[in-house]
């Protein structure tokens, strides 16, 4: 019983990890670098949700806060820091990538400090559906998760923007050759890519706390689900990010808690040795 | 009754000739120089700055009431990031460039044992706060104290608690620190014999949830749980634990829980009953009024307690030594709670009495303040708190 | 003061073998270490458990400390050098964070979060107070030798073959080279010496903890190969001095700064590096000392 306990928790925490991993795949699959500088702008999502939900905002308002600041300084960062490295290879841009991770983390630190912060959100008990607990406020926020994910894999699929997103993620030449603008499917997969992350950082913030290392410490299982699922594909984040989620839960029980932080890497070593292309392959969609 | 004579015509001496040299050369002499070294960024980062805060505000009054053998005290303070690699750097900037007597209030014991050997091979004066028994035991040669009880014997406190609390089944939930395998092993200890059976169960203090680990903690159906982290994990724990229904006793360390933290899970119901164990600050005490005022903090905590302390025992180590010297500190810190000594909770009336030739005894913001050998608080009382509607309520201090 | 520049030249050094050996596989090969601390905290700990709890001499404690750095080296490598770079950045920061979990909770081995403390210092009880001094020369030799054995692979004809997986692996690859066992063999070397360096810093400061490995320094050994120079020795050396220049003058000047609270002003610190690295990697991406082999035309 506490093994199924264990998986519904994972889902639960995958389901919030999945949101940030969208978020950096498709960028991954557009730009064709790993974008170290999440776990900052995750923090600074939360924290603008953070600020917006003090101010008086509701749940939505809130979520949209975070997205359009953490999308915009995403934007601005790969417009003045990683972008114009790209031209020399994708490593130049993602070591440029931890450096602005640690500046948005210390722009957080010196606006707020260090202490953590907690929305004010009531907590409720759990209730159970047959012996498994569950928590009525993580399943809603588990639900805007998913709303969230459904609006972006609608938005793909159906959306002429979405669509050209894709075709360039899968082949750019030739997405240029059929006037498809490269420069304005990066500056849509940087804001839309970096608001999920900012967004994901709030969901993961609501329930626990904020400080200035609250992305940082999610950048691993990030990293391990978006590699899990193949880098650069969406469906693959969100079948690793579940995935992560529930291994990470039973490690709890199988090797303690104090392990936990292994199991992204470890899931990342089997998956490189095994299949290096990841479960779901590197196409985009 | 001719040595007593001699010695207060030395001392006689000794004030006339500090009152005649004049005023000039007294200001131009060199400032005494002592430092902080505490964690500003980091997982120590919510406690170090108003740690930090509370040393300054000793320096400010007793430079105001003119300084200590006639001269200014500057304070640095460095950040040492929680991080021992970062600290033993800070650490030799301040011994060697700033050329500091003392180095006050080290948090993480992974600092302190870094910094340590830097400070007795240079004659450094080093206080701290860490915990861990290991610090004492290090080859110091004198040159440190600390004034937070050592994890042995707090946690042997709460497991009296513990017991005192009627618990059958005790469960622990705690991160990987330095005092980790300490606490399991004195409690499975003490709990055994009150009758009390103990389990435990280490986390990853960097998770964002305890759903897992809560459920494995309540399967042992417990009646007490010892939730033993600091303050951003504990926030997540105890609200975990209020959402799974745990109906026992929760049993944490002030320094986690506190009215930051209660603020920050925002309702009562969650923290309700919570007992909270810490070494006591000598809460009303005139050296305490003076740190809630120092610092600007309604509530605080024992780390900054003890560096106010930390501060004011050096400066009158100072003072009795006549040298603003790491050795003259090493000497002389004992001599600054000399049980008969006039009672004073500053160094600045400290100061002036032994300047008048007098003893005196300190009492601090975290207690009294005497050292066995190694340097460790000899006496420690405790402070047992429940919350109750939001608001700390006093069990008992013993 | 003297002892204190000495110290920091100490550790100058010890950041400047890590810069080498970052320089080694990014300027050389093009390929990324982003658990350089990861390294360094397996050279630091072989050589601590070696000489403490195996009472083995200090020298035999450093050439541990080279193998284990080196075997690390080979593992992370073994999985993921087939692949992308940017796969091999994912994988080398996990790693890092895997030797900080297993050195933390591994206590009966690594004394855990309490740390290792009196690793022996050579000869530091007879030194006394020269100890620093003398200690600063014995990091210097290493360095000279890293730094020569560096230059030497630099000019070789391996070197070349480096340089020109760096620049096409597929022209490489084609040219009969093969390419994989080069990649692996400069990991494994460029892992080797982080390891050295990292023995060298446990034995200068006498302790080490798991907390000293942080993800923070590889920024640092970053910004250090990046400003000096990727692709010239010298240049990684250079850098790394002028990083710990960086870092410690900013305690200086930092406290210059009006109004701003102990927490602002470690925030500013840090954001000073970080934006460094960046206007660094920007605006003179070849470093003050570039590299002197004439970049090959570029394949679009």
């Amino acid at each position: 019983m506490i093994i199924l306990q264990a998986l519904v928790n994972g889902i639960v925490s995958g389901t919030l990890l999945a949101v940030p991993a969208i978020g950096f795949t498709a960028m991954f699959a557009v730009l064709r670098f790993p974008n170290f500088s999440v776990s900052g702008v995750a923090t600074l999502g939360a924290f603008a949700g953070y600020l917006a939900y003090g101010a008086g905002l509701q749940m939505a308002g809130s979520l949209a806060a975070a997205f359009a600041v953490a999308g915009v300084a995403g934007l601005a960062f790969d417009k003045v820091a990683h972008l114009p490295l790209i031209k020399q290879g994708a490593l130049p841009a993602a070591i440029a990538s931890i450096a602005t991770g640690l500046i948005l983390e210390n722009f957080v630190r010196l606006g707020f400090g260090n202490e953590p912060r907690g929305y004010d959100r009531p907590i409720a008990r759990d209730v159970f559906i047959g012996e498994i607990r569950v928590s009525p406020q993580q399943l809603e926020t588990m639900g805007l998760a998913l709303l969230l994910m459904l609006l972006v894999f609608a938005a793909l699929a159906f959306t002429r923007i979405g669509k050209a997103m894709r075709a360039s993620a899968d082949n750019p030449e030739l997405a240029a050759l059929k006037g498809i603008r490269p420069e304005r499917i990066a500056t849509l997969a940087s804001f839309v890519g970096m608001g999920l992350v900012g967004v994901g950082g709030m969901l993961l913030g609501l329930d626990s706390s904020i400080d200035p290392l609250t992305g940082t410490r999610i950048l691993l299982s990030l990293f391990a689900a978006a590699v899990l699922g193949g880098l650069g594909s969406v469906p693959g984040a969100v079948l690793g990010a579940f995935l992560i989620g529930m291994a990470e839960e039973l490690s709890v029980l199988v090797v303690g808690s104090q392990y936990r932080a292994a199991v992204g890497f470890i899931a990342i070593l089997l998956v490189l040795t095994l299949r290096p292309r990841g479960l779901l392959g590197e196409r985009a969609y | 009754m001719t040595t007593i004579r001699i010695g207060r015509r030395a001392a006689l001496a000794a004030g006339v000739a500090a009152l005649a040299s004049p005023a000039v050369v007294r200001a131009q002499a060199d400032p005494i120089k002592l430092a902080t070294l505490t964690p500003l960024t980091g997982a120590g980062g919510p406690y170090g700055p108003v740690m930090a805060k509370a040393a300054a505000s000793v320096v400010e009054e007793v430079n105001k009431a003119g300084g200590v053998l006639g001269r200014r005290i500057v304070l640095v303070s460095e950040d040492d990031q929680t991080n021992p690699e970062a600290a033993v750097r800070a650490a030799r900037k301040l011994i060697d460039v700033d050329k500091v007597a003392a180095i006050m209030g080290t948090w993480a014991s992974s600092v302190t044992t870094a910094v340590a050997p830097l400070c007795w091979e240079s004659k450094t004066f080093l206080c701290t706060v860490s915990g861990a028994d290991s610090i004492t035991l290090l080859p110091h040669q004198g040159f440190l104290i600390r004034t937070q009880p050592n994890s042995k014997l707090q946690v042997t406190r709460v497991g009296e608690f513990i017991l005192s609390l009627g618990a059958k089944k005790a469960f622990t939930m705690i991160p990987q620190t330095p005092f980790t395998q300490s606490t399991f092993d004195v409690l499975n200890q003490v709990l055994p014999k009150g009758g009390c059976t103990h389990q435990s169960l280490i986390y990853d203090d960097k998770k964002t949830t305890y759903r897992t680990e809560v459920d494995q903690a309540l399967r042992t159906s417990p009646d007490v749980l010892l939730a033993n982290g600091y303050t951003p994990d504990t926030v997540v724990l105890l609200k975990d634990l209020y959402r799974a229904g745990f109906k026992g006793k929760i049993l944490g360390f002030a320094y986690s829980i506190n009215q930051k933290l209660v603020d920050q899970v925002g309702q009562p119901e969650v923290v309700e009953g919570v007992y909270t164990f810490a070494p006591s600050p000598a809460e009303g005490s005139g050296a305490f009024e003076k740190v809630k005022a120092g610092t600007g903090s309604a509530n605080p905590d024992p780390y900054t307690c003890q560096v106010y302390d930390h501060t004011n025992l050096v400066l009158m180590a100072i003072a009795n030594g006549k040298a603003a010297t790491g050795e003259a500190i090493k000497d002389n810190i004992r001599k600054a709670t000399v049980s008969g000594g006039k009672v004073v909770d500053n160094a600045v009336d400290g100061i002036k009495e032994i300047m008048a030739g007098g003893k005196v005894d300190y009492a601090g913001a975290s207690g009294p303040c005497d050292f066995d050998e190694k340097g460790d608080i000899l006496d420690c009382k405790f402070r047992y708190e429940q919350i109750k509607a939001g608001k700390f309520t006093l069990v008992k201090i013993a | 003061m003297l002892s204190y520049l000495l110290f920091i030249a100490t550790i100058g050094g010890i950041y400047g073998l890590l810069a080498l050996s970052l320089n080694l596989i990014w300027g050389g090969v093009g390929m990324v270490n982003l658990g350089l601390a990861g390294f360094f905290a397996v050279g630091a700990y072989a050589s601590a458990l070696l000489t403490t709890v195996g009472h083995a001499p200090i020298a035999a404690g450093w050439l541990m400390a080279l193998v284990a750095g080196g075997f690390a080296g080979l593992v992370v490598t073994l999985s993921t050098t087939r692949l992308r770079e940017d796969y091999l950045a994912i994988v080398t920061l996990g790693f890092a964070e895997a030797v900080r979990l297993v050195a933390s909770n591994e206590i009966w081995l690594t004394r855990g979060t309490d740390g290792i403390s009196g690793i022996p210092g050579p000869w530091k009880r007879a030194l006394g107070p020269d100890f620093n001094g003398v200690y600063f020369l014995i990091v210097l030799l290493a360095v000279l030798v890293v730094f020569f054995v560096m230059r030497r692979i630099d000019r070789s004809p391996y070197g070349r073959v480096l340089r020109a997986i760096r620049e096409d692996a597929q022209v490489a690859q084609v040219a009969g080279k093969p390419v994989l066992r080069f990649k692996t063999e400069a990991f494994v070397l460029s892992a080797a010496i982080a390891g050295l360096a990292g023995a060298l810093y446990g034995h200068f400061t006498s302790y080490i903890a798991p907390d000293m490995f942080l993800p923070l320094i590889t920024v640092y050994i970053f910004l250090a190969v990046a400003s000096g120079g990727t692709g010239r020795p010298a240049g990684a050396l250079v850098g790394a001095y002028m990083v710990m220049t960086l870092l410690e003058s900013s305690r200086f000047f930092v406290e210059w700064i009006p109004g701003v609270t102990a927490v602002q002003r470690a925030s500013l610190k840090e954001l000073l590096i970080a934006v460094a690295l960046i206007v660094v990697l920007r605006l003179k991406p070849s470093g003050v000392l570039p590299e002197r082999v004439p970049p090959a035309p570029r394949p679009s």
